[in-house]
């Protein structure tokens, strides 16, 4: 078992990877009783298109097969869905998809372990049927429809449009009502049966635990698999560059929405490149930065900019995001601002110590810690390195980061009206 | 003044709010007096310093507003900052936050012109952009709808017509008022906290009533037409003031969780909808339904929601429906004490309305719940405002 300590923060991080490959990480925590378990596949709604490593054969899915599996876990042989069982055990269980992975999970403060039946089971026992998997065609229907009228949601994915040409990180997670009704149960099968390997999967426990003895209980719970050959992703090539510069929606809002994005093409650490730019976000753009303070003060902007390094293993990039009467305006000026200005000692300073304090307190909540675990676990991050590499961090760094990252030409920008 | 002792957190977390009855005359300049607060005090006389200073101090955390709880509007503020433990130096967080409430920059007898006008015009926004978010809108609407004429029909950032009449003087006027006749309540919660020692006044006691008021029923549906997809249903419902923890319960059956009848109905058994749940207001002795369906399906929607009613008014609740239920209710009452927050609104609600149940009280009442008593208490439990915002009828002849 690999274990991190940091004295700084008092944690300690224990990661095991099984014999059949699927790593569980722990972060004990004392003084809670709550407890909070997720147990995450990678393979989310960009996985698309791969070589099935049975057969060998090239297989094509339609959109939203991953969500769609997720929406069908839950049901049994036996009749029991899942979720009402572990919710009726006092348990607050979940699901979700990303265009990553998929991941099951549940937090409560008893029945921890009856909770675990559950969980491993109707992971590890798919139960589609033509007519089980017909049933959930309307309820995802409905949901693609919420996500259809959530302004959130669509500015995002132009962005995404306008940063990428091919990377399906554009897509839509959950498909579309076309693409959905193609799904059938052979499909979820087939992507089960690929994806739902112990060797792709993760998962992250946090609560008063000890160790050796939770991996135990997992490892009681496991059924065992077939070893499995390397999944062979196909990916779109993505040339380098952006796709287009800007794109607009009209969905009535009173208030207009706005994305900047900068694509990332830089081979280097991301966690340090994520701290660096969270550094840059601050002084030169945050709370205590002149801009925003001129910005408020004419009235261009109500609320702080809501600020992002989001990477994947297919896709980075830095994103600032806001609501304005006069969006084109406000993009502007950060443009203009990010390639004027350098970061200075004292910003530096101040804002280092801002995000340290925001680092301590995300271990406040088990919750909060398991899923930032798994989200950076599925990136190939141990979360512990954020507070390992703080300090190392440097004003030269910082600012070397500011000019190679955030390049004009490399900038795009989703409105939504 | 109130102290909450944790362990485990990695924070502190500092709490004052001032309690006011909610009324039209004055909700809209409750709403805008933490907004202008915030913008400077006689130390810290902009944002830019304030927020320079939050960031020194280890990224602690200043947050203020105003909510609705029941028939009062109460202001918030809060300071959270790293636990000693975490900090290379003692941070001043007290100190902090009071200076934000009880000492804020002045100009000739007001409040400082500019920082006054330009709120106004960032709280307008805030009312004029409420239809954004479609299924907050929908909710407050409702609850505007069935609470009609009454505190809790308010909108708690109140109207861009009140707006208008306020400036920086009379808002400072009304400010040196509030600082004299509101309740005041004090929470420090943490392992190692701080007290907070108020400044004193005339009125030690405060002048808010604890009278709640009468809801009338309004019996009212109400359809209103937007450019929207999805179309979203909300249905309030009436219940007895007594008893909360079988009305808590019946709640939980009704729409609790995955396991209750709305989400089982509307959602598994018929497909009709993606979420379906509902809420209890305790402190208004109302039930808002809540789910998002296609507008065409509406008087489908309905007549599955009124069956539901019905079967929990004739006795059809399984052993399991009620059991799960109950597990639910109490393991979010369980959860309470994981987050300092939620630890903090416990004792307040608890205080301001006098109950002053422990948790393990809380939970006793809801363990000895009798599924019996929420089958009586269902036949006293009606609509009384459905309310839809009604979205665009596929169009048929399309494919």
């Amino acid at each position: 078992m690999e274990i991190r300590k940091n004295n700084e923060i008092d944690e300690t991080v224990y990661t095991e990877t099984l014999d059949n490959g699927m790593k569980i990480i722990i972060i004990p925590k004392k003084n809670t009783r709550k407890k909070y378990i997720i147990w995450a596949t990678q393979y989310g709604s960009i996985d698309n298109h791969f070589i099935e490593p049975k057969t060998g054969d090239e297989v094509q899915v339609p959109d939203g097969v991953a969500h769609y599996l997720e929406h069908k876990m839950f049901e049994n042989e036996n009749g029991v869905d899942s979720l009402y069982k572990m919710m009726s055990l006092g348990l607050d269980a979940n699901a979700y998809t990303t265009n990553d992975h998929t991941a099951y999970l549940f937090a409560g403060t008893d029945n921890f372990y009856e909770g675990l039946d559950e969980l491993m089971s109707y992971v590890q026992h798919p139960y589609f049927t033509d007519q089980n998997v017909e049933k959930e065609r309307g309820i995802i229907g409905q949901e693609i429809g919420r996500y259809d009228d959530e302004p959130a949601w669509k500015l995002y994915v132009n962005a995404m449009d306008c940063l990428y040409k091919n990377n399906p990180v554009k897509i839509d997670i959950a498909g579309t009502v076309e693409s959905i009704a193609k799904i059938t149960k052979e499909t979820l099968y087939s992507c089960y049966n690929t994806f739902y390997h112990p060797s792709n999967m993760i998962m992250c426990i946090s609560g008063d635990f000890e160790p050796e003895k939770i991996v135990q209980e997992v490892k009681n719970r496991l059924i065992p698999r077939e070893e499995m050959k390397e999944i062979k992703r196909i990916y779109p090539e993505e040339s380098k560059g952006i796709n287009m510069k800007e794109k607009e929606a009209n969905m009535g809002n009173s208030m207009p929405a706005f994305m900047i994005g900068y694509k990332d093409e830089l081979d280097e650490d991301k966690v340090k490149i994520d701290l660096a730019c969270q550094i840059i976000y601050n002084s030169l753009l945050g709370k205590s930065s002149e801009l925003y303070q001129e910005l408020y003060n004419e009235g261009l902007l109500l609320n702080q900019l809501d600020t992002s390094f989001e990477f994947a293993k297919t896709y980075s990039h830095a994103l600032i995001a806001g609501e304005s009467k006069e969006p084109r305006k406000v993009y502007e000026k950060i443009l203009e601002t990010i390639k004027n200005k350098d970061v200075s000692q004292e910003d530096f300073e101040r804002s280092k110590k801002k995000i340290y304090g925001d680092l301590v307190s995300e271990y406040n909540d088990v919750e909060e810690i398991g899923r930032m675990y798994l989200a950076d676990a599925v990136k190939g991050i141990n979360s512990i390195e954020y507070v390992e590499k703080i300090n190392d961090i440097t004003l030269d760094y910082v600012n070397e980061i500011l000019k190679k990252l955030f390049k004009e030409n490399e900038s795009v920008i989703s409105i939504v009206k | 003044m109130n102290i909450i002792k944790t362990k485990g957190f990695k924070t502190n977390l500092y709490a004052i709010f001032l309690t006011v009855p909610m009324n039209k005359e004055n909700v809209t300049f409750n709403s805008l007096i933490p907004a202008v607060l915030r913008r400077g005090t006689q130390k810290y006389p902009n944002q830019l310093e304030i927020n320079k200073k939050l960031e020194d101090m280890y990224g602690a955390g200043f947050n203020c507003g105003v909510d609705k709880m029941g028939d009062y509007q109460v202001l918030k503020f809060y300071m959270e900052t790293l636990s000693n433990k975490y900090l290379p130096q003692k941070q001043n967080a007290v100190e902090f936050l009071k200076e934000l409430i009880f000492n804020p920059l002045v100009e000739n007898n007001a409040f400082k012109k500019e920082y006054v006008e330009q709120e106004k015009e960032n709280i307008k926004k805030l009312i004029e952009s409420r239809k954004d978010n479609k299924a907050r809108y929908s909710y407050d609407r409702c609850i505007e709808e069935m609470f009609e004429g009454e505190a809790y029909g308010i909108y708690k950032y109140g109207s861009v017509e009140d707006l208008e009449k306020i400036n920086e003087k009379n808002l400072y006027e009304h400010y040196r008022k509030i600082l004299g006749d509101a309740r005041i309540d004090c929470f420090s919660c943490g392992e190692e906290v701080e007290k907070i020692e108020l400044p004193t006044r005339e009125n030690k006691e405060s002048q808010v009533s604890k009278e709640l008021q009468e809801h009338t029923v309004k019996n009212k549906e109400i359809k209103e037409p937007m450019d929207v997809s999805q179309g979203k249903l909300i249905i309030g419902l009436t219940t007895p003031k007594t008893p909360k923890a079988v009305i808590s319960m019946y709640n939980s059956v009704l729409g609790g969780g995955a396991n209750s009848k709305l989400f089982q109905n509307v959602r598994e058994k018929a497909g009709l909808a993606y979420s379906a749940s509902s809420t209890y207001i305790r402190r208004k002795n109302a039930i808002f339904i809540k789910t998002g369906i296609e507008t065409s399906n509406y008087e489908k929607a309905i007549e599955i929601i009124k069956k539901q009613l019905e079967d929990m008014k004739n006795g059809n609740i399984t052993d399991d429906e009620f059991n799960s239920a109950k597990q639910l209710v109490i393991s979010n009452i369980n959860l309470i004490p994981e987050s300092q927050e939620d630890l903090i609104s416990y004792y307040f609600d608890q205080k301001l309305y006098e109950d002053n149940l422990s948790i393990e009280e809380y939970i006793s009442n809801l363990e000895k719940v009798k599924k019996q008593e929420v089958i009586d208490i269902a036949k006293n439990i009606d609509i009384d405002t459905i309310y839809f915002l009604q979205g665009n009828e596929k169009d048929k002849t399309e494919n």
